[in-house]
């Protein structure tokens, strides 16, 4: 009272103290989710997670909830649908024993699936359950739980008002205990139910929606957070995938570009073309090599892939054309040697079928190698096959990601383009010219009679490149090249 | 008033076999309430002197729940004559338990 003025500054409108603080929550362990969670699930209250059949959403609470168990929160999961020991089992594929943490009674599986040869006569409600349920969360010190398919449940009650009553019994049930809940419940196409567990929505604190959709004959997965109290959280649908160790969300595109400086000058495996262009390429930047089929685009790289590897550093080549062995056997007619390369573990080619996966489990798979492999220098062979990833937007997606990540890894980045056209310069603008920091451009020229190759340097920022054409020669020995 | 006649030939269970019950409840909340009734006026009307009921609070046994995977209240389990039979709900409708008990007969 002393000071009144100095204490209205720190109180808003309603006079109230001004303490913004974000409520406690506790992480999922799904790397990118707690990304887009700003952290995690809500602590001791309860997160709703929705998605038609086969969506992945059982998957993501046990993972969530196995990840307490780690974290030192015991966990129960409750089975309205499937059978403990399916699940058990679904769980062992991925690696994880379940029946080890329930032996430390660290877990619980409920059997809560109902007879389906019980005779209803008369209301009731789910006391016994929730009995049992208090004694072992008592028992085990439980944390966190997971109440799967708690729409099984709710299909007992043929009265909406009933349905929605017991549940607020379980809400309260739960918040009273201060578990930290996973509700998964199955949603139905709008059409058939539209608001049917609509007040589901409202209850939660959290709300997840998960989905798998098909275009162009590509399965995605999605999830999207509906709403968060008291927190903020990432707004846009962001693609996960079911890998081998469980759910990966994919990590946000970042908004703000954390992209490391270009580095010194690194020599391109041939001397004429480290002349023309002022040195070589630099380091940690980008590269587009664009040309017709059959320019010598694979060739260029694989002789700067070589150089590198010959210098000790080490190449990832994501090539979505061909095969690795079909790639070092084409390979030996300019005389490059790869073989030995791949042996000693400093390149490292991994050949998919761009319609094989959907474009985030393509980028799972090469993030995941960015990691592993640790290289400095990156070959996409060719960006123009990523659009049968399933479309023109998820090949942009797929190579703009990663070209984030290894500009903010300091890799350098070259991305091969075929071009079908003779109008080569205007499809180079089409995926995204700004960002390329060099462009090379490889095309077939008829010269007295015979195919020539030709090379310019169409761009190289922040370096006095050549733009003499010059005569690009593929040889038994590697690249030769000459003035035009 | 006496079950005597059954469909399909099913083993009789005149002569006076002793039905044995186990009917779980919460409390006193009204379900369990009229559950209780609604069972005591079934064998008094269908089961004279020839019934045994075991009731189980599950907010004072929630381990014979759990045993008996009785998941909501009030639930009554027909232990004897075999085979077991499972109600749930507070057995309001009468026609309903008896044909669930095999207990139709001339009451209808």
């Amino acid at each position: 009272m002393a000071t009144p003025t100095r204490r209205a500054q720190h109180r808003d409108v309603a006079g109230l103290p001004k303490r913004r603080k974000e409520i406690p929550k506790v992480p999922t362990g799904i790397a990118g989710l707690d990304e887009v969670l700003r952290g995690g699930l809500p602590a001791g209250r309860m997160t709703l997670l929705n998605g038609g059949a086969g969506s992945g959403k059982s998957l993501m609470g046990l993972q969530c909830l196995l990840h307490g168990v780690g974290a030192g929160e015991p966990g129960i999961l409750v089975l309205f649908e499937e059978r403990a020991a399916a699940v058990r089992q679904n769980a062992w594929s991925l690696g994880w024993d379940l029946a080890s943490l329930e032996r430390d009674n660290r877990l619980y599986l409920m059997d809560a699936r109902l007879n389906p040869e019980v005779v209803i006569s008369g209301d009731f409600s789910i006391k016994g359950l929730l009995a049992i349920l208090d004694q072992q969360v008592k028992a085990m010190r439980a944390r966190r739980i997971v109440i799967d398919a708690v729409d099984t449940l709710l299909h007992l009650y043929d009265s909406p008002m009933r349905e929605r009553h017991e549940l607020y019994a379980l809400h309260e049930w739960l918040l009273d205990r201060g578990l930290t809940t996973i509700m998964t419940v199955k949603t139905v196409p709008q059409e058939e139910a539209p608001s049917r567990y609509a007040f589901l929505d409202f209850m939660a604190d959290c709300v997840i929606h998960v989905d798998q959709r098909v275009t162009a004959q590509v399965a995605t997965r999605r999830l999207r957070v509906i709403k968060y109290r008291g927190s903020g959280y990432g707004r846009n649908e962001y693609p996960f995938i079911i890998s081998e160790n469980g759910i990966n969300v994919i990590p946000i595109t970042s908004n703000v570009l954390q992209h490391r400086p270009p580095g010194p000058k690194v020599s391109s495996g041939q001397a004429r073309l480290d002349d023309i262009l002022a040195g070589g390429y630099k380091r940690g930047t980008s590269i587009l090599i664009v040309g017709t089929a059959g320019a010598g685009k694979t060739t260029l790289a694989c002789v700067f892939a070589q150089a590198a590897c010959l210098r000790g550093e080490r190449v990832l080549y994501l090539n979505f054309e061909e095969s690795p062995e079909s790639m070092v056997s084409n390979m030996l007619s300019p005389g490059l040697a790869l073989q030995p390369l791949i042996k000693t573990g400093r390149l490292v080619v991994q050949s998919y079928l761009p319609e094989a996966m959907g474009v985030e489990e393509h980028l799972f798979h090469a993030l995941k190698a960015l990691d592993v492999v640790q290289p400095q220098h990156v070959v996409v062979d060719a960006i123009s096959a990523c659009q049968r990833m399933g479309s023109e937007h998820a090949a942009f997606d797929y190579l703009m990601r990663v070209l984030n990540a290894c500009k903010e890894r300091g890799i350098t980045c070259i991305y091969l383009n075929q071009a079908t056209g003779l109008d080569i310069v205007a499809e180079i603008s089409g995926i995204g010219f700004s960002i390329i920091d060099t462009v090379i451009l490889l095309r077939h020229l008829p010269i007295d009679g015979a195919m020539k190759r030709q090379l310019v340097v169409m761009k190289s920022r922040g370096s006095k490149h050549s733009e003499q054409f010059h005569e690009f020669q593929i040889t038994d020995r590697g690249i030769d090249l000459v003035k035009a | 008033m006496k079950a005597r006649r059954h469909e399909g030939g099913r083993s009789a269970t005149a002569g006076g076999e002793t039905y044995v019950f186990r009917l779980f409840v919460a409390g006193n909340d009204s379900n369990s309430t009229q559950a209780r009734e609604n069972l005591a006026r079934l064998c008094e009307e269908h089961l004279k002197g020839r019934h045994e009921i075991k009731t189980v609070d599950v907010l004072k046994d929630a381990e014979t729940a759990r045993k008996h995977h009785v998941l909501v209240t009030p639930t009554l389990i027909l232990i004897k004559p075999h085979p077991k039979v499972t109600v749930l709900g507070n057995l309001g409708d009468t026609r309903q338990v008896l044909l669930a008990l095999r207990l139709t007969g001339d009451g209808r």
